[in-house]
């Protein structure tokens, strides 16, 4: 990270309250906001009565706004939750970023601010999931909770397509979709569909290969069930994802963990998303990922924590070229959260290259005969 | 038995050497390659291999099926460190045979053979897992930086005949211009036996489906085939090459059996490099760049294009057959060999044979399922061993160097007659998984 932005993000983070925090120290956090309308907002997506959502610490630091975006469809009524910083060009492209199962857009937070640093005119589009920042209402009121990943695809095109509505956009601009673990095979499969059309330049995956994920599956309830499901404070919550090396930057994860958690009836902290309810789709996110990875079109990126878990169809499509690897071994899964600055500077170096308006390639040689020139 | 003998000899049998040797052995091999230019000068007969990446079992399977050092000269195209178990076992006793005959053998730099590249992929893990730091690492990556960056094979003679038996007989060979006359390619599986063979003429040379189709039975898997010994004809008969051979008979004229030149590189050509004399021209010794000429000689790729592409790969570049075909005429090539990309089959011709993708990594990285192959390039003695340097301009363009008498013009006269080119395709060796490492951790977190 900068020294700019890291005493940027010290400067913020300064201003929390100081640790270990009272029990009481959520509504001190509140009055610290620079935004009412976020406080006023996240009411919308209580998804029952009894919880109270965790406020997100100062989403105003990392993206200029939040929109909540309703649409109305089949009898189902979406509130949708992205946050957003505009470009500054209209011809600069718009990053679209998608967090991982039982994360948050927030886990985006410090690598949005190297982002922009490197890539300033870019507008930056980070979406929340259903069950995560977004809620979904069926016809009777009920909370829908289909997360198969057409459902989270066709809601990440929403939510495009609802933005660009709220900002009266006459056109969508070009467009690079980021997606992190579950956001990963969420971006690949909305690329694989076509649904963004000539507009989807380029797709980033962030940690995460069908093949190790399939093989995680059987192991992934017992690590859900060894998770605290309780913290007494959001700060013992911080320091649980900081302990057990869930998250190995704290400055990232004193921005992105509050958004993880709501408040119970008894002031006490659970998860927002009900991971272990969410298995029945585990395999529907993955299977077929690394296939439709390779055969969408647009760029590929995959970014890679620890050690290459290349899968088989992977292994030979990295090795014949198709698309750019690169792995960060000092890492864990959470790559954009634990090293913000490599992460942006990877995908900002992926972008730049692939910018279809800014290249130039050497002439072919048909051109040059054409031109009469000596080959 | 030398000290380096014994470090043949140990290596051989998968076991490091101590970090001394390696330290001695990797100052030796240094002092060699300086002297060598970025373009290493190879003389036909010699065997072109392409990625091993650490695959030591398979190393010794490609040298059990395309004979042993040094009885047949091999030229590595690089990468060979990194995915595989034995990175070091395989990249120092490549090293110690490039020491011991140094004109035996030639290495040229791939893309692994980086600092930065090494330290994610294997490499490093792997040296500071076998002896306790990454004192070797240094040493090998000090190596790697003196490595050439391509090689010209020239020599090597248009004329293949068939290993099979059933040309063995010489009267059939001397009294009609039989078809192996004008054999152009032979595949040959691991244990010697004819796959198929294309014909000069014919326009098509992907590798065959049916590998019974033409197969003949050859005696012993295990021979040493001895290139420069007239006493084995039957076994590589081309490259037998004395003046006055069945291998030269038939050709009309002393240059007719001659192809031009063969660039070896690792990944491909350069849109800053449009001669090999701008090769020779580049400062190689350094860490393998993100970008210029020698990042491109070893990142790029040929693709279906016309032109340039940008590289999916994140460096190098895509080129296109327009590309190959002028940069071959430009500099008198009749074929590029390189490796870099994951070819099922084990090897690839691309662009009407004007280049070759030669990949040696057998059921890849221990999972992919491709067979590995190698490329064998006869010697042309048709001119008394005199080979003429064929990579220069002059006369080029008026055609002045066009191809000898009696043989047909390819592609209205762009292209050289390309070499005889003889594929041995094998697969993966039987191995016994002890000293296998563990499987590596499966991620706890995939949410």
């Amino acid at each position: 990270m900068s020294d700019l932005a890291r005493s940027f993000v010290a400067s913020k983070l300064a201003s929390l309250p100081p640790e270990p925090p009272l029990p009481e120290d959520k509504e001190e956090r509140e009055d610290d906001s620079s935004s009412a309308s976020s406080m006023s907002s996240t009411g919308t997506v209580i998804p029952s009565g009894s919880l109270k959502p965790a406020a997100p610490i100062q989403w105003s630091d990392f993206f200029a706004q939040e929109l909540y975006l309703e649409l109305e469809k089949d009898g189902e009524v979406a509130k949708f939750h992205v946050y957003h910083t505009p470009s500054t060009d209209p011809r600069a492209p718009l990053v679209v970023l998608h967090h991982g199962a039982g994360s948050s857009a927030l886990s985006f937070a410090l690598f949005t601010l190297e982002l922009q640093r490197l890539l300033p005119k870019a507008g930056i589009l980070a979406v929340e999931a259903r069950e995560h920042g977004s809620v979904v209402h069926d016809a009777s009121g009920a909370v829908q909770k289909d997360l198969s990943i057409q459902t989270l695809s066709d809601d990440l095109v929403e939510m495009i397509q609802l933005t660009q509505a709220r900002l009266n956009w006459p056109t969508l601009p070009e467009i690079w979709l980021v997606g992190h673990s579950l956001g990963g095979a969420v971006v690949t499969h909305t690329a694989k569909t076509g649904q963004l059309g000539n507009k989807l330049m380029g797709y980033a995956v962030l940690d995460v290969v069908e093949g190790s994920a399939m093989e995680t599956i059987k192991h992934m309830q017992s690590y859900l069930s060894s998770r605290p499901s309780i913290f007494p404070t959001i700060s013992s919550a911080v320091d649980w994802h900081i302990r057990s090396r869930t998250l190995r930057n704290p400055e990232s994860a004193r921005v992105s963990v509050p958004s993880l958690l709501m408040q119970t009836s008894t002031g006490r902290w659970t998860w927002r998303t009900d991971l272990t309810g969410t298995q029945t789709y585990w395999e529907n996110w993955f299977v077929g990922m690394s296939r439709k990875f390779l055969s969408a079109r647009g760029a590929k990126l995959l970014l890679l924590a620890g050690t290459d878990r290349l899968d088989k169809e992977l292994m030979i499509g990295q090795m014949q070229g198709k698309f750019q690897l690169q792995v960060f071994p000092a890492a864990g899964h959470f790559i954009q959260e634990d090293l913000p600055e490599k992460t942006a500077e990877v995908i900002v170096e992926f972008i730049k290259r692939n910018d279809r308006s800014t290249l130039v390639l050497p002439p072919k040689v048909s051109d040059l005969l054409a031109q009469g020139k000596k080959v | 038995m030398s000290d380096l003998d014994q470090a043949i000899e140990q290596l051989r049998s998968c076991r490091p050497i101590p970090e001394s040797q390696v330290r001695e052995l990797c100052y030796k091999a240094r002092e060699l390659l300086i002297e060598e230019g970025n373009v290493v000068g190879v003389d036909a007969p010699v065997t072109i291999c392409g990625d091993i990446h650490g695959q030591f079992h398979d190393l010794m399977e490609l040298f059990r099926v395309g004979g042993d050092v040094p009885e047949t000269n091999y030229l590595f195209m690089g990468d060979f460190v990194d995915r595989g178990f034995y990175s070091l076992e395989s990249f120092l006793l490549l090293l110690c045979l490039k020491v011991r005959y140094p004109d035996r053998i030639t290495l040229i730099r791939g893309n692994h053979e980086s600092r930065q590249i090494t330290t994610v992929y294997g490499f490093y893990d792997e040296c500071v897992r076998k002896y306790g730091s990454a004192t070797v690492w240094r040493y090998c990556c000090d190596v790697f930086d003196y490595l050439a960056l391509g090689a010209l094979v020239t020599g090597a003679s248009t004329n293949l005949e068939s290993t099979g038996a059933e040309y063995a007989d010489p009267s059939q060979a001397h009294t009609i211009p039989s078809e192996d006359e004008d054999n152009e390619i032979e595949i040959l599986n691991s244990n010697g036996h004819i796959v198929s063979r294309f014909l000069r003429t014919q326009p098509s040379h992907e590798p065959p489906s049916d590998p019974d189709s033409t197969s003949s039975p050859k005696p012993d898997s295990t021979r040493s085939p001895s290139p420069l010994s007239a006493a084995q004809p039957s076994h590589t008969p081309s490259a037998t090459g004395a003046p006055g051979t069945s291998a030269t008979s038939s050709s009309n004229g002393s240059s007719a059996s001659n192809s031009g030149a063969v660039l070896c590189v690792h990944g491909g050509l350069s849109p800053l490099v449009d001669t090999i004399d701008k090769i020779r021209l580049l400062d190689r010794k350094q860490e393998v760049p993100h970008e210029g000429a020698m990042c491109d000689l070893l990142w790029s790729d040929p693709d279906e294009i016309d032109g340039w592409g940008l590289s999916p790969r994140g460096a190098g570049f895509l080129f296109g057959c327009d590309i190959v075909k002028v940069f071959n005429q430009k500099n008198d090539l009749s074929l590029i060999a390189r490796a870099h990309q994951l070819v099922m089959e084990g090897f690839k011709e691309m662009f009407d044979s004007t280049i070759v993708t030669v990949w040696s990594a057998p059921n890849y990285c221990y999972r992919c399922g491709n067979v590995a192959a190698i490329l064998e390039l006869g010697e042309d003695g048709s001119n008394a061993g005199f080979t003429p340097r064929t990579n220069g301009d002059v006369g080029r363009f008026t055609g002045a160097l066009g191809p000898g008498p009696g043989l047909k013009a390819p592609d209205a006269g762009m292209q050289r007659p390309g070499p005889g080119r003889r594929y041995r395709v094998f697969d993966a060796a039987p191995q016994d998984s002890r000293g296998m490492p563990a499987k590596k951790p499966v991620a706890d977190y995939f949410l």
